[in-house]
């Protein structure tokens, strides 16, 4: 146990890319820590080829994973697309912690961001001392990863201005940086690439210009299928998050992910399971990983306050604050949808108590 | 002395197999070339050589003395089969099918369809797909890819079907013996095979599906397989060919033998084994794109070729296939959309193509039907035009009125109705009939819906239904499936309609949907088939028409006014005739009451509406004219004074005559024009006053100047008119009588 409250993936497991590595005989892209089969192998888990189980890192259709392998080992960018939550950064850390074996390069994009972040600043202290000169130069995470020949990861690239993401189109075309006032430039050494995440739900964002959408393979990646998928996801992930944070987990955890996930999904779609109610939508995307934080914020709730027993009422507080975004809509959103269908459903008896009660 | 027997096993529809057998065909040089298909119909197979013959078609059999068992083996240019044959026939060599007579599948075609769901039932997984059980082995999650990659795609060629045969006799060897018809069909063509062997002047090649090759190879005595065969159902049976669809290739049409994308292997097929062959397929999808309004670079195809390269190499495959290039498309051409490419997939991969076969093709069942319906219902096919009038209450009115709708539903207009528009008597058909040679020809076409006339039409019609959007042609269908007496159409359609009805909240479609419904719920009297159903949805969607009305007039342009005029007239003359219950009409009214009272209803639907009210007495003529009067006053604006005018006098100006009040109210209105206005509005008079005869233009004149200036201009009844009538009358009815000279 570090004193870290989250290692980078490849810290974490760092055992599994270990072995990986070891049984791995399969052709390598230059620059690449992996080949493009043992990062499949590490994304969707199976066994490395000493017998070591390799854990899922992701649920989900494999093919989106090899498409987005496939498309770093053709040099070019990845976008990865999606609604909040669906595992966009998880799955950018994983590649990047696979392929290059540092997953830690990462550029997290604002409004803010201007292109001394993207490209490079200036130690003005140097500047002023010795003029103009390499030293003086400041590498942003993006000129380390192409001296190094790594992944540089762009976390929700559409926050970024237009302007300054349209820096990245000579570097994802001549793979190069020029730096004018060196006059020199930085060529990205074998192995550099992009990932980039962003957001395809929120509003108010800055849409890709064409050109630079056109430099990058986009891969969607939607929300789980099935509730058990989903379930799924959500069991393994609140495990690995309590047994991070020291919570111990509650026998029962896996029922009420079930009946959280039921909640959410419901509320998501817009009908019950069944197909039978038409529910109205609150304004929250509901996403998988929003259920997680319930979930962990739940049974830390659970541990604290309640001898580790996790009941409805521990998790309430949590769903509210999920669901409700909106104070006045998405009360009577959840309001309907106690009264019209927790209300007679077996086995939420305790939800709808306390959401009853919390609302 | 026997000849040498080789057998081919290939994959129906597979186009890389079709390759490798023609290879083989052309090293092995057959003298008789054997193919799984119905015996009885060897004679037509050198049709398919024929010039005119153009694929998809498909063999079709049918019962002689029952159309409607019928059955198709369906042809692709990039058959295995279809390859078989061409080449046996160029080369000259003896050409036979070996599989079951036809008439052992139509002997009875219930017990036939019983007895195949109990073989699939009694084959295990393996058995209903070999190809499947033998791609899980190599660890294809899906078996079209297995087979893609080892069989079609292998670039390489080698003892291809020696492979398939080795592993199909290890898949088969694990299973029970196989039994009922399955087992006679390998015990036919065993029999056939040994047959041909000892009749063939040289090597003997058997094309038939991958299954059966080891069975065809087994060694049994003869004796054994004809008591396999004895006591089969048979049945007299007619066979031709007929055009095809690529659609209808498609698996997903329910055809059991069928591709899922017939598209692809259209593009293997035409393609080959050239090594751009990746590349013509991007840029077809990227010209479907671009057609779409996507853009689409050419660097965006070259980066959606080299990511298909990398997946195929990812996923260890030989070349990039279908999903490789499907996947790269979603990522390098969709921008990860894959509604994008679910958008263009029906076209790219399903395509439209329709199969044509030559003149000299034997008789098709459609025309035999045709023929014997002709004896039924004793019509004679004429070319010389004739009119025939049917009385619907009779039977053999309805028979005759039924069969005509139908080729009508059918593309073949044999007979039109002459009077096809509304003033049709509810029991009285006026028909023009006129044969056309090319009616046969189209009759043929239809035979993919269909093996009898009813079918036929029925198929024809569903499928029209599936397509149609629009909410009034949907119910124009019902109509056409009820007149034609299609009852499994009719009731789609009528499911469709209370489906779309039900979504949509388009009060312009909704109201197209009466007329059509209408003249259905009247015509249920006349005719056998059920309207009730009908009859129950139509007060609805009036409702929810009546419903819809007052939101729907609101800030309209010209034109949509003007549609939304035509759609209430037609609805209102719908309503009426269909003698719906009275709070439906309540309801339809309680619109046009609140079209009158909202000021943003569009001034020509306002008129529209005070004058259908008006006419239902549902507006007191006092209140008519008060509101005429209101409306036309000067505090509206001219333009909107006129388009109520419009509204309300368009198509009944001949009111203006009869009725003084409303008369007087517009005389007023017009003397307020001011001169400019008055010529604004000109050509809206015209409009209005055009439907008006001389006569009637004369009396209206009459009229207005009788109360202008007080003289006595109209016509008036002279003093002893009724004591001279009789005389007049005996006058005029003794020059009738006369004639003409």
């Amino acid at each position: 146990m570090t004193d870290k409250l989250r290692m980078p993936a490849e810290e974490q497991y760092g055992a599994e890319l270990a072995a990986l590595a070891a049984g791995d005989t399969g052709k390598r892209p230059a620059g690449w820590a992996l080949s493009p089969r043992a990062v499949v192998t590490y994304l969707m888990g199976g066994r490395a080829a000493d017998g070591t189980p390799v854990s899922a890192k992701y649920v989900g259709d494999q093919r989106l994973i090899e498409t987005a392998v496939s498309t770093l080992a053709t040099d070019r960018a990845l976008l990865l697309l999606g609604v909040p939550g669906t595992a966009k950064s998880w799955v950018s850390e994983h590649l990047a912690a696979a392929i290059a074996g540092d997953s830690t390069l990462v550029i997290q994009c604002t409004a803010g961001t201007d292109e001394n972040q993207v490209r490079y600043g200036w130690n003005y202290a140097q500047l002023l001392a010795h003029g103009p000169r390499r030293e003086a130069l400041v590498p942003t995470p993006m000129l380390r990863a192409m001296e190094a020949g790594k992944l540089c990861r762009f976390e929700e690239l559409t926050r970024m201005g237009s302007d300054v993401q349209d820096t990245l189109i000579t570097v994802l075309s001549e793979k190069m940086l020029p730096i004018p006032e060196l006059n020199t430039a930085v060529y990205a050494a074998r192995g550099f690439n992009i990932i980039a995440t962003a957001n395809n739900r929120d509003k108010g964002v800055n849409e890709l210009s064409s050109a630079l959408k056109r430099r990058f393979n986009v891969v969607v990646l939607p929300l789980p299928d099935s509730a058990a998928e989903e379930i799924a996801i959500v069991t393994k992930r609140v495990g690995e998050m309590a047994t991070s944070l020291d919570l111990p987990v509650p026998k029962n955890v896996a029922d009420e992910v079930a009946r959280v996930i039921a909640i959410f999904r419901e509320l998501r779609s817009g009908s019950t399971e069944d197909g039978k109610v038409a529910l109205k939508v609150p304004t929250g995307g509901l996403s998988t990983a929003e259920a997680i934080a319930v979930m962990v914020g739940g049974i830390s709730q659970a541990t604290f306050f309640n001898d580790g027993a996790l009941t409805p009422a521990m998790l309430g507080s949590n769903i509210i604050g999920a669901v409700i975004k909106d104070p006045v809509q998405d009360r009577v959103v959840l309001g309907e949808y106690l009264e019209t269908v927790l209300k007679k459903r077996r086995g939420f008896e305790g939800y709808y108590a306390s959401l009853t009660d919390l609302i | 002395m026997t000849a040498a027997v080789s057998l081919f096993g290939i994959r129906h529809h597979g186009p890389g197999s079709a390759r490798r057998l023609v290879e083989a065909l052309d090293a092995l040089a057959p003298a008789t070339v054997l193919i799984e298909g119905p015996v009885d119909a060897s004679d037509l197979l050198p049709l398919l050589a024929d010039p005119a013959m153009v694929p998809p078609v498909a063999l079709l059999t049918y019962a002689e003395d029952n159309p409607a068992a019928a059955s198709f083996f369906p042809f692709a240019e990039w058959s295995p089969e279809y390859r078989a044959v061409l080449w046996a026939v160029r080369h000259g060599a003896a050409l036979r099918f070996i599989d079951l007579p036809a008439g052992d599948r139509l002997a009875d075609g219930d017990a036939a369809a019983e007895s195949e769901v109990a073989d699939a039932e009694a084959m295990d997984a393996v058995g209903r797909d070999p190809i499947g059980a033998l791609a899980a082995a190599a660890g294809y999650a899906d078996g079209e890819s297995w087979w893609s990659d080892v069989i079609e795609q292998n670039p390489a060629p080698g003892p291809v079907f020696a492979a398939v045969a080795d592993a199909m006799t290890a898949l088969r060897s694990g299973e029970r013996a196989i039994s009922g018809r399955e087992a006679a069909r390998e015990a036919h063509m065993r029999l056939e095979i040994a047959r041909a062997a000892k009749e063939s002047a040289g090597p003997v090649a058997v094309v038939c599906g991958a299954w059966h090759v080891p069975a065809l190879a087994e060694k049994r005595s003869l004796a054994a397989d004809r008591e396999i065969l004895r006591g089969r159902p048979k049945v007299k049976v007619r066979a031709t060919w007929a055009p095809w669809t690529s659609p209808r290739l498609a698996s997903g049409s329910g055809y059991g033998a069928g591709v899922a994308a017939p598209g692809w292997c259209a593009h293997l097929w035409a393609s080959g084994d050239a090594d751009d062959r990746d590349t013509v397929w991007l840029t077809r999808i990227a010209r479907l794109l671009r057609d779409r309004g996507h853009f689409v670079s050419t660097a965006s195809v070259i980066e959606a070729q080299r990511l298909g390269v990398a997946l195929a190499a990812l996923r260890g495959r030989p070349a990039a296939g279908f999903e490789e290039l499907r996947d790269a498309t979603i990522a390098c051409l969709c921008f990860g959309e894959r509604l994008v490419w679910e958008d263009i997939a029906a076209e790219l991969l399903i395509g439209a193509a329709v199969g044509a076969i030559p003149d000299s093709t034997p008789l098709a069942p459609l025309l035999e039907d045709l023929q014997r319906q002709q004896r039924a219902t004793r019509l004679k096919p004429e070319a010389l035009e004739r009119e025939l009038t049917l009385d619907l209450r009779s039977e053999a009115g309805l028979a005759r009125s039924t069969l005509l709708h139908r080729l009508l539903a059918l593309d073949v207009p044999w007979g039109r109705l002459a009077d096809a528009g509304r003033s049709r008597g509810t029991f009285r058909e006026n028909w023009q009939l006129c044969w056309q040679p090319e009616f046969a020809v189209r009759l043929v076409e239809n035979l993919v819906h269909g093996a009898t006339i009813a079918d036929a039409a029925a198929a024809r019609v569903i499928a029209a239904i599936e397509e149609e959007a629009d909410l009034g042609r949907l119910a124009e269908w019902v109509r056409t499936a009820m007149l034609a007496d299609l009852q499994p159409a009719a009731e789609r359609g009528i499911d469709r309609l209370e489906t779309r009805a039900a979504l949509t909240s388009d009060c312009g479609s909704l109201l197209k949907t009466l007329p059509p419904m209408a003249d259905i719920v009247r015509y249920g009297e006349a005719r056998a088939g059920t309207a009730g159903h009908l009859a129950a949805l139509m007060p609805r969607i009036v409702v929810q028409a009546a419903l819809a009305l007052p939101y729907a007039a609101r800030n309209l342009d010209a034109a949509a006014a003007d549609d939304l005029r035509g759609a209430i007239l037609a609805a209102e003359n719908a309503i009426q005739l269909a003698e719906l219950a009275a709070e439906t009409g309540d309801s339809w009214r309680r619109a046009l009451h609140q079209l009158l009272a909202d000021a943003q209803t569009a001034p020509v639907i306002t008129g529209l509406a005070a004058r259908l009210l008006y006419e239902a007495d549902q507006l007191a003529a006092d209140a008519a004219a008060e509101l005429l009067g209101r409306m036309l006053s000067p505090g509206t604006p001219i333009a909107d004074a006129a388009g109520f005018f419009d509204g309300f006098f368009a198509g009944s100006a001949a009111r203006l005559i009869h009725d003084a009040p409303l008369r007087r109210a517009v005389d007023d209105w017009l003397l307020t024009l001011d001169d400019d206005a008055f010529t604004a509005s000109l050509p809206l008079f015209r409009r209005v006053f055009s439907g008006l005869d001389r006569a009637e233009r004369r009396r209206l004149f009459d009229a207005v100047f009788e109360k202008a200036a007080g003289a006595a201009a109209g016509y008036r009844l002279l003093g002893g008119a009724a004591a001279l009538w009789p005389a007049h009358f005996a006058r005029v009815t003794a020059i009738l009588d006369g004639g003409a000279p």
